[in-house]
Parts: C-alpha cells; structure tokens; sequence
C-alpha cells in the first residue's frame, strides 16, 4: 500500500468537518496597543454569529506559565492582531466578509515593541501585574518583577564570576541578536469545536492536547473529563501548535451559536498568533592565556511578545544553555523573559536553545581570535566530557560534544584550512521534569493498538513509537496500530515537545509490555516520570535528564560587493544514541538543518510602527530546494546499548553560529541574526575601516 | 456561472462564482489534497496540473478552468513512478506539500528525463516544504527518473 502522503489520502486537522459546522473568523486589533472601545456589529448579515468582549467576560483567565490572556482582549489591544472580536458564518468567505463589517473604537496608547526599551525604568507595562498560573507547564519557579515587563527572571550563580574574571589573562566581551521568526507550518492553526449535553470537544493540530485540556477547562469551568480534545495529524508544527492558539475562541462561538465552529487561520495571521522569541544576548567571557575557560556572564532578554504563553520557559532555556556546553568554573546567568506590544512569541523548535548556541559560539571563536588559538582546539580543551558536573550542578552522563566536534571538523576538512569555515558545539536540553505514559491493548485478531497521548506532526513519532511497541512485542510494525490522540482514551503525558517522545515513549513501552505480559496479555500499562528541575535563583539542580548533543561545521564564500553569503558546505554530527527509524532520523536532522539555515540567512518578522510588516510567504522567506547548500550532509552518532536520543530539534541550534563563525573566519565581524546582505555589508564596512 | 472541465479525467459540471478559485471547486468535488495554504501562489501547496502544466490552485480562477483537463495527485492512482519513488525515498515528513511536490516532479520528468541535481533543486523551487526533507526530495525524483527508464517498474 503507498503512503497516504504521496496519494492525496492523508488527512490533517484542517479537514476535518463537522455537520451544520460555521466557519470562523476573527477580527484583530490594528494597533500595537490600544484602549478597545466601543464595538459595533450591526452591520454583520443576520445568519452570522458575533462573539464579543461582553460574551467572554465571565470565562476564565489562561496562559499555561503566567494567566496573562483572555479568550478577546478585554477593555485593552495589548499587540496589533491581538483578537477583539470574532464572527462565525456558513462559509470562510461569508466569515471573512462579515468581520470586516464588525466596527471597533480604539484609543491609541503608547506602546513600546523593543526588547531594551520594555526593561527601561520608564517604559509603558503591557500588563500592570503578573499571576503565575498553576498550569501542568508551570513547572518551574516563577520569578516574575511586578511593575515592570519581566514576568520571569531565571539565574544561575556558580562559582565567583568577579573572581573568575580577575584571574583571566583575556576576556571578551560582545552583545549578539537574534531575529523573531516564523513557524510558518504549511498547514495553519486550525480546529474545530462542538459542545455537547454540556461537555465541549475540540479537534485541533496541538502538541499539547492534555495542557490544552486543562486551559480550556479553567476557561469555561469545566471538570478535565468535560473536555475532549482530538488531535490528528499536523502539517507541520515547529512548536506553532503548542498550548492553547485559536481553540478557545472557535469554543466560545460555538457554544454562542450552537453549532460546531471551525476556524483554519488565514496565511497572514499566523504572524499574529506565535512566532519566535527575538532576543538580545550580552556575553562576557574569560579565559587563561592557555585558552581554559575560567568565568562567564550572560545576560539575555527573550521577547516574549504580549502575552507570556511558554516564554517564561524559553528564557529559562536560554539560560541554561547560555554557558555552552563547556566546563566553566565560574558562571553568572541572568535570563528575563520580557513584554512588549508585539505578537506573541512561544516554542519554536529548539526553544530558547538557538539564541544561546548564537551567542555563545560566536563568543568562543572571538575569544580563540584573541588567545591565538584554533577554535576547535579551544573547544576541545574546555567542552564537557562523561562524568562532568555542568554549572547547574549535576552530572553529565552519555556525553559526546567532543565527538561530534571532531566529527563535524573532519567533514569540512577542518585541518586543512580554516579560511571561510566555521564550527559550533551544542547542548540542548530536554523538557525536564517529565512524565510519559503508554497504554497497548491486544486486540482479538493478533493486533495492538497503542494509547498515546503523542501527536504526529511529520516528526515522525507515530513510526518510531510503533517500531519500538512492535519489537518489543516481537510483532510486525503492520500489526501495532497507534491512533490519533484523544484525550478520553490515552493517558497523560507532558506533551509532544522539546524532541522528548521516542525517549520517553520507548521507556514507557518498556513497562507497558512487561504489564501486558503480567497482567495476562490483555492490557498494558507503562508510565515513567523524570524528575528534576532548576532553583530558579540559582540555578542549581537537575536541567535535563538527558542531554541533546551535536555539532555543526559549515563552509562559505561571501560576496563582499552583494553582501551575499553563498553557503558551500554545511555538515551536522548528531548524537542519536540508538537509532530507530533511520529516514526518519536522517530527514529530522536534514529538516532542522535546512530551518536553520533559514534562520542563519535570512528568516525575520519584520515590525513596522508594532505591525508585523512581512506576514505573508512572498516577503517572508522560507528555505526552498533553490537555497540549500552545495553540499549539506549529516551524521547520526550511534553507540551500542545506548537509549534513543530525541532528534527533532538538535541540528537546528548549531547551524547559524558555525555559518557565522564561517564569515567571521574572513575578517567579517558579525553579531546580529539572520546574515542579511546589509548585516554581512555592515561587515565588510567595518573591516575596511580596520584595514585602511 | 457553469464551467465544463475533467478533473482526473473524469467530466465535471460545476456551477461556480466568477471569482471562485480553481482550489476551492476542487475541494468541493471531493480532491481534498489540493490545500490552500499561502493564498498568493508562492508555495506550490495547492499545485494542480492544468492541461499538463504546473498551476497553483489558488490563483487561477475557477473559470479559466472551463473545457481544460485537470489533474490532482488523486489521479494519478498512488502506482505513478513518481509516487512510488517518494515513498521509496521517504521523501516527505508531515506530507502536506507533497501532492503538489509529486505534481511539479512529474511535469519536470516530462520537460527532462534525466535531471541533474541542481535542475532538480531550482525546478522545485515554487514548491516549499517547511519540514526541510528537500535532501529525499531531491533523490526522489531522481529515483523516478531511473524508475521510468526501466521497462519493468514504467
């Protein structure tokens, strides 16, 4: 049988359909912040169903790590395309057609939609207080600063930093950018709800569907089991579809209308519902003549855009991958996540993690520049190895950086000339604490269905995780059938993110058959929980329990009158641990290689007067075939006996900093996200006012 | 206003509105692979074939379809060289540009039989895959291209 993806017979959660469904649409501010006035629908066709601030009043508050939103922006626009109303119509043309009918007053207030001017003493508050949420993802101490934008500051102290700095013989010192981005899923955001003798159900494309749960309860005072959430197929996600996006609404009108409501998100809108965190990086680093790493300082702002969705989570990645994966005796992190009148910034595939390798892996080959040392010399001198306390304090275990450094080196021909290459070493962590639960079921005709709450998104974990059941099983893959999820028939789970669920997954399974056999070989329960997490104050604990690995090397040639980068050689040498679906793993590493390779050159949302300026897929580029590298490779570091290793995300992160180590290795100083033309100008510039 | 065309080789008979696009009446007779996604032709997601050539569904009106032959992946019947050599080269992951990825190879197999790797790339360029699985993408269609050429597989 052909794949249902190359016939035309896969189906996502945009198709799905309803009978008597309405078609949704929402109406946005256009102001980056703004008092909402008065809202006059009368000129929206009878038939239509609208959705206003007043019908919304009495639900409930959500935001999964601060309760920072409503279901529309009540009394207060807080970032043009932050939702005011919404209409529901028999058709998408009809919707779209009657929003534009729906007449909002609006007082214009001072916004403010930088990073640095929202942490200046003086700049407007885009909320007035912070409310940590008891959300299942508030899964760490909140440190939010009321009275300012910083609804979380995360820190690590280790060591004596000022000691640190005192006895180094160099330190360099540098302030890094990176730029706001899209997810930019081929499929949109898109859902459907219906209620039901009181209980509400939602399909949707989440990788979240238990936090999902949650908030939409909390919203609409519901008990957990009231609420059904669905989840087929994604058309892509990249984090886009995490937590709760568009449901709430498509809920609210439904139940308004008492009629299922579907709502597909429009192509631009998407810029207005989640992109990525821009962010501003200030590094200081120190060393001995002899190139060991004795002391670093970051600080680091994540914009978390208006409303905190995961942010406070972002920054506190951001964090904790700020030092590199290096052993540091001296370490001082401050990472904040900060307001601003912009869209909303969440997850983004390797959160919070790409910034920090930016920052941190351009810092190191400045620093090499300095003491006069090869840059993978200075690395292998100071990178983590087996056993190794990190500056959280915990102990490194399955530790290969130095392996996938000498591997991703190699592949360039590192040894042979330096000229225009560059590298980079990552770590990145793994959503730590975690639980993951599996259920098998052996049906009477010698087939297993699994009960799992992870969602597909062309990651490839129904495949893996069937893979793994059948084997352990000592079955065919054809015979383990694995669902979309339903929350009324998996058990919980954290949710399908941070390239946690073959990891976790295959151990649940592992328990899962060893119940299916002791309890007769009906019915199988596996559930594992990691525990850990940080000290927001200091730091310490346990970040991760299990680290996420690799290395990138990449080659370049630069026009110096265009600006161009043209990027010759790119090559990424992953840790996968135990391997278990190989063109799964090879197309999860090509795909985060090839996004990063966006992120590297020229993927940003551009804001203009707090309007995203270039929301549509013309102005906003995205990598076709056309962009690839001459030559991009990879690797999969395996080792006997090892666990999978979650390869979703890893060879994301070290791909822009080894681009921009690249251009830098030609005398092209380079400190802000994505290499533009102008940036890569701005360059050369420089480096010619050197040279003269 | 009635437009008379084939999709996938079959007559069809659609009363649509002038400014109705092709992508949407496809939907509606049942071709749910073709997707509008970017709404301004960029993409390739909601690439059909009209007469043979590459289009995107979300730009050509409904109507300039009228008396023309469409083809969707649908038709294509999941045994075409290109499909197969897809799936052999896993060369998709979540799988929504590929219909119209699939479409755009065949026609570019059609204009060269042989293509390099570079031709391959640029040819497929107005069809974008946000998963990144261009590599497979690329070895795909070069499959196909070795598939078509052997008499026992074409």
């Amino acid at each position: 049988m052909t794949d249902s993806r190359v016939t035309g017979s896969a189906r996502y959660a945009q198709d799905a359909e309803q009978p008597g469904m309405l078609h949704a649409r929402i109406v946005r501010s256009p102001f980056p912040h703004a008092r909402v006035g008065s809202i006059d629908p009368t000129a929206v066709p009878a038939g239509c169903v609208v959705l206003l601030p007043d019908d919304i009043r009495g639900l409930g508050r959500y935001g999964v790590q601060v309760r920072d939103q409503t279901v529309l922006a009540l009394d207060r626009a807080r970032y043009a395309g932050d939702p005011v109303a919404a209409v529901a119509a028999a058709t998408p043309r009809e919707s779209e057609e009657a929003a534009a009918l729906v007449l909002v007053d609006y007082e214009e207030l001072p916004a403010v939609v930088d990073v640095l001017d929202a942490v200046r003493p003086d700049a407007p508050l885009v909320h007035a207080a912070h409310e940590v949420s008891s959300s299942q993802a508030a899964y760490f101490g909140l440190r939010p600063e009321n009275g300012t934008n910083i609804c979380h500051r995360f820190r690590i102290r280790h060591g004596d930093v000022e000691a640190g700095f005192a006895a180094a013989d160099v330190i360099v010192e540098e302030t890094f950018t990176t730029a706001g981005a899209q997810h930019a899923a081929m499929e949109p955001h898109a859902c459907i709800a219906r209620w039901q003798d009181g209980t509400l159900e939602v399909h949707t494309g989440s990788q979240t569907p238990f936090n999902l749960r949650e908030e939409l309860a909390g919203i609409f005072a519901l008990e957990p089991d009231q609420v059904r959430v669905v989840c087929p197929p994604m058309g892509g996600s990249f984090g886009a579809k995490t937590f709760l996006r568009t449901e709430a609404i498509a809920a609210a009108l439904s139940r308004k209308a008492g009629r299922p409501v579907k709502l597909v998100l429009p192509r631009d809108e998407e810029w207005q519902t989640l992109n990525r965190h821009p962010a501003v990086l200030a590094v200081k680093l120190g060393a001995s003549a002899d190139g060991t790493l004795l002391a670093k300082q970051v600080t680091c702002y994540a914009d978390t855009g208006a409303y905190a969705d995961c942010g406070p989570g972002v920054a506190q990645k951001m964090g904790f991958a700020a030092p590199g994966p290096y052993q540091i005796p001296n370490v001082s992190v401050d990472a904040c996540c900060v307001y601003t009148n912009t869209p909303p910034n969440g997850a983004f595939r390797g959160y919070g993690q790409m910034q920090s390798a930016w920052a941190s892996e351009r810092a190191m080959d400045l620093l090499a520049d300095r003491l006069g040392l090869d840059p993978l010399e200075l690395r292998l001198k100071n990178v983590l190895r087996e056993g190794d306390r990190y500056c959280t304090g915990e102990t490194m275990h399955d530790i290969h950086f130095a392996e996938c450094l000498e591997a991703a080196a190699a592949a360039i021909g590192w040894r042979h000339g330096r000229t225009g290459k560059g590298l980079s070493v990552v770590l990145k962590g793994m959503q730590t604490p975690s639980r993951a639960a599996v259920e098998i079921e052996a049906e009477p005709d010698g087939t297993y269905v699994l009960r799992c709450a992870t969602t597909e998104m062309g990651q490839g974990a129904i495949r893996a995780i069937s893979l793994l059941a059948a084997e352990l099983l000592g079955v065919e893959s054809e015979r383990v059938r694995f669902p979309s999820p339903d929350t009324t028939l998996v058990p919980y789970d954290t949710r399908t993110t941070s390239s946690r669920s073959t990891y976790m997954m295959s151990r649940a399974l592992e328990a899962a058959v060893r119940d299916l056999g002791a309890s007769g070989g009906r019915r199988g329960h596996g559930e594992i929980v990691d525990e850990g997490g940080l000290d927001p104050d200091t730091g310490q604990g346990v970040a991760s329990s299990h680290w996420h690995q690799g290395a990138a090397a990449a080659e370049v040639r630069v026009d110096e009158d265009t600006g161009k980068i043209e990027v010759v050689r790119l090559h990424a040498a992953i840790y996968a641990g135990r391997v278990v679906n190989r063109p799964g793993a090879e197309l999860q590493n090509e795909g985060s290689m090839i996004m990063g390779l966006g992120t590297a050159l020229f993927e940003q949302v551009v804001l203009a007067d707090g309007q995203v300026a270039n929301a549509n897929l013309s102005d906003y580029a995205i990598p076709s075939a056309a962009d690839l590298p001459q030559r991009l490779t990879h690797q999969l570091l395996e080792r006997q006996g090892a666990e999978p290793h979650g390869l979703g995300e890893t060879a994301l992160p070290p791909v822009p900093p080894a681009i921009g180590n690249a251009v830098a290795s030609l005398d092209l100083h380079v400190t802000d996200l994505p290499l533009t033309p102008e940036v890569v100008l701005g360059a050369v510039d420089r480096a010619l006012g050197v040279r003269t | 206003m009635k437009i008379n065309f084939t999709v996938n080789g079959r007559p069809a008979v659609v009363e649509t509105r002038p400014d109705q696009m092709l992508v949407d009446v496809l939907n509606g007779l049942g071709c749910a692979s073709v997707r509008e996604t970017c709404g301004i032709g960029v993409c390739g997601t909601c690439t059909v074939l009209l007469d043979g050539e590459p289009v995107s569904g979300c730009l050509l009106l409904a109507p300039l379809a009228h008396g023309r032959a469409v083809t969707t992946v649908e038709g294509l019947g999941g045994e075409d060289p290109v499909q197969i050599a897809f799936a052999e080269a896993h060369a998709f992951q979540c799988g929504y540009c590929t219909p119209g990825m699939v479409l755009a190879s065949k026609r570019l197999l059609e204009e060269n039989a042989h293509p390099g790797e570079e031709e391959i790339r640029l040819a497929l360029a107005g069809n974008l895959c946000r998963c990144g699985s261009y590599v497979k993408i690329v070895e795909a269609v070069q499959r196909a291209a070795e598939r078509k050429e052997d008499p026992w597989t074409s």
